[in-house]
């Protein structure tokens, strides 16, 4: 049968062939994708690039070797860590760090020494762009050639940025959908975890907090278009205890968020969504005017709220909050003064540039919001901090310490150091692991009885040796440097957050 | 513009994909054979919109609905008696048969969508501009995967 020009053109768009074409004609280019280009050329002279390299489909698994110390009797368990490991496919390379397919380390720490695994989340999208060799769905910050759009969260899910137990289960955590559930022993995939009816694929972000003492687990997830959040209560089994809808919510990035005792804490910043689009990411701009939003919230009674305006910021993390009894909220949060990595320095590292020149810096803040109106921002200039960690003993109260990532070198993107923060006399303990290492969030591991007592335990790239490793550290003494660290005999991806597991 | 008649509610199921006998061709207008593939449960309804214009695409009046039961993992319907011209189609699997389409909290749908072309989605419905395909005088077919 000879078919029409017309007909022939109309039967390749039935057949989905547009984006075909798409693909092919950029297959053609001399030039190639030029993100992709740019770190395969940087990646020669700049080793931070194994961290934002593409892991191997299959995973990694290895016994890293006792470098330094050794390894007390009383650390043994499970490090879970989550982050982007798949940045790359048919040579074409994803704009945004936050775009990668979620990789799942664990390290376990005991007798036998350390071990490690990695995996990817086999999400859907994963799956389906494993079988494809290319990418098929617009991501977070970038939309591939050829993409074949969105049906649902499920459709664009990484689950790359945290872990969590519920159960028996791990969770992987993303901000945009679903959770996806592990064998926390073999890390294989379970699927998508449905939280009950018509709760398929609505966003449970990746900061959940643990009440230490009912052990529930409060959540939330973001609706940026619907101006609202979806409140979470589980059970430490996972189970659904209630859902609720906080309206009125400004739409700007939330990432994280606090508990007290009473109250749910949100603090939003910048960047601000202004029209949706795709990819995600642009449909939200850094708006430096525009005064930042915190919002306490009565666990128990959503109409018992009150809004405070903050000075123009960003902020991705929070160490805590708790309640003061003249009814102030005070809480400490890595404050930046503008979108700066999100907009500019992570779109940056993709492309092999670290030299972090378009990121401001965080600091941690210490913020008071009084009953009356009032806000103070109190915030400590003398060291870059990020990722702010906490004895979870103290979720919700009242505490002294935030432990995180330092920054040493400002001139560079991604530098390694370790800090403590006393938040009642701004006393900082400092720990620069050297220029070569690329410090990650540290975890504490509670021993003793008083808040601080315990053990810091963190991944790190090493860029001299080209390998990754686990540190360990006693929580209270930063400065006596690590008590061990183990050494794989490779590199892994650089992660974003995890939780540790006593066996 | 002819007035639409259908040949109801009947599916045609053709073996091996291929096209019905000439002869059993409608004479008149335009005929469109709509291949639903994917269907992924026998349950329910698949529902199926067709529209000739943006305007009724965009939240206006569809030109005409029919419901296939979900006989097959692949069903087929035709359409009869069209005047030649662009058109899109709305279609998505009623699962559990309520006539509605079944969303999460979000808005999201949790029944399956699928537009004409296979067309993206975008936070939302595809495009008129992505679904659109031409139906020209005679046979035409078209299919869509959800």
């Amino acid at each position: 049968m000879k078919l029409s020009r017309r007909e022939a053109l109309h039967g390749m768009m039935a057949m989905g062939a547009m984006a075909g074409l798409t693909r092919a004609s950029w297959g053609q280019s001399q030039t190639g994708d030029p993100v992709w280009q740019a770190f395969e050329a940087a990646k020669r002279d700049h080793p931070e690039a194994l961290g934002l390299s593409t892991q191997p489909s299959a995973g990694r698994a290895g016994q890293a070797r006792l470098i330094e110390g050794r390894w007390p009797e009383d650390v043994q368990g499970v490090l879970f860590r989550n982050g982007p490991g798949c940045f790359d496919r048919d040579h074409w390379r994803y704009r945004h760090w936050f775009d990668g397919d979620g990789f799942i380390q664990r390290w376990q720490v005991g007798p036998q020494g350390v071990e490690h695994k990695g995996v990817f989340v086999q999400t859907q999208k994963w799956q389906e762009e494993e079988a494809a060799g290319r990418f098929l769905r617009p991501s977070f910050g970038s939309l591939p050639p050829g993409d074949l759009g969105l049906g649902s969260t499920t459709d664009m899910n990484v689950a790359n940025t945290s872990v969590m137990m519920a159960g028996s289960q791990l969770w992987a955590l993303w901000e945009g959908g679903a959770p996806w559930a592990l064998d926390p022993h073999t890390l294989s995939t379970q699927g998508e975890v449905n939280l009950g009816e018509g709760l398929g694929g609505v966003p449970f972000s990746a900061h959940p907090k643990i009440d230490p003492k009912t052990g529930d687990i409060w959540n939330f997830g973001q609706d940026p278009m619907g101006a609202r959040l979806i409140l979470w209560r589980l059970g430490a089994d996972g189970a659904v205890k209630s859902v609720r809808i906080l309206e009125g919510v400004p739409a700007g990035m939330i990432h994280d968020f606090m508990i007290t005792e009473r109250y749910l804490v949100f603090i939003i910043g910048g960047p601000w969504m202004s029209d949706l689009r795709l990819p995600f990411l642009e449909s939200f701009a850094g708006d430096q005017s525009r005064p930042m939003r915190a919002i306490r919230v009565d666990k128990n009674d959503l109409s018992d709220r009150k809004d405070w305006d903050l000075p123009p910021g960003c902020v991705f993390h929070f160490g805590g909050a708790w309640e003061e009894g003249d009814g102030a909220i005070v809480c400490d949060a890595a404050l930046y003064k503008d979108a700066g990595f999100v907009l500019g320095g992570a779109y940056d590292l993709m492309r092999g540039d670290f030299s972090g020149a378009r990121n401001s810096h965080s600091c941690l803040t210490r913020i008071e919001l009084r009953p009356q109106g009032r806000v103070d921002l109190s915030a400590y200039e003398d060291c870059a901090f990020e990722f702010p960690q906490i004895d979870p003993r103290c979720v919700g109260q009242k505490r002294r310490y935030s432990w995180g990532v330092a920054q040493i070198d400002l001139d560079r993107a991604l530098s390694g150091g370790l800090a403590r923060r006393d938040l009642e006399t701004g006393a900082l303990a400092l720990l620069d692991m050297g220029a070569e290492r690329i410090m990650e969030e540290p975890l504490f591991i509670p021993k003793g009885a008083g808040e601080g007592e315990g053990y810091l335990i963190a991944t790190a790239l090493n860029t001299k040796t080209q390998v990754s490793e686990l540190h360990l550290f006693d929580a209270q003494a930063l400065g006596q440097g690590p008590i061990a660290i183990s050494a794989l005999d490779y590199a892994t991806s650089l992660g974003f957050h995890g939780t540790w597991q006593d066996s | 513009m002819l007035k639409l008649t259908l040949t109801g509610l009947i599916a045609l199921t053709i073996a091996h994909g291929i096209l019905a006998p000439e002869s059993e061709a409608v004479s008149e207008g335009s005929n469109l054979t709509l291949t639903i593939e994917g269907v992924e449960t026998l349950e329910g309804k698949v529902m199926i919109a067709l529209f000739n214009s943006e305007a009724g695409y965009d939240g206006g009046d569809l030109y005409e609905a029919v419901q296939v039961r979900a006989y097959d993992h692949q069903v087929q319907y035709q359409f009869s008696h069209l005047d030649p011209g662009q058109y899109a189609l709305k279609i998505f699997h009623d699962v559990d048969g309520d006539g509605e389409l079944d969303t999460n909290l979000m808005g999201i749908p949790s029944e399956p969508v699928v537009f004409s072309n296979n067309a993206p989605m975008r936070f939302g419905p595809a495009s008129w501009n992505d679904a659109q395909f031409e139906i020209v005088a005679g046979e035409n077919t078209h299919s869509v995967r959800f």
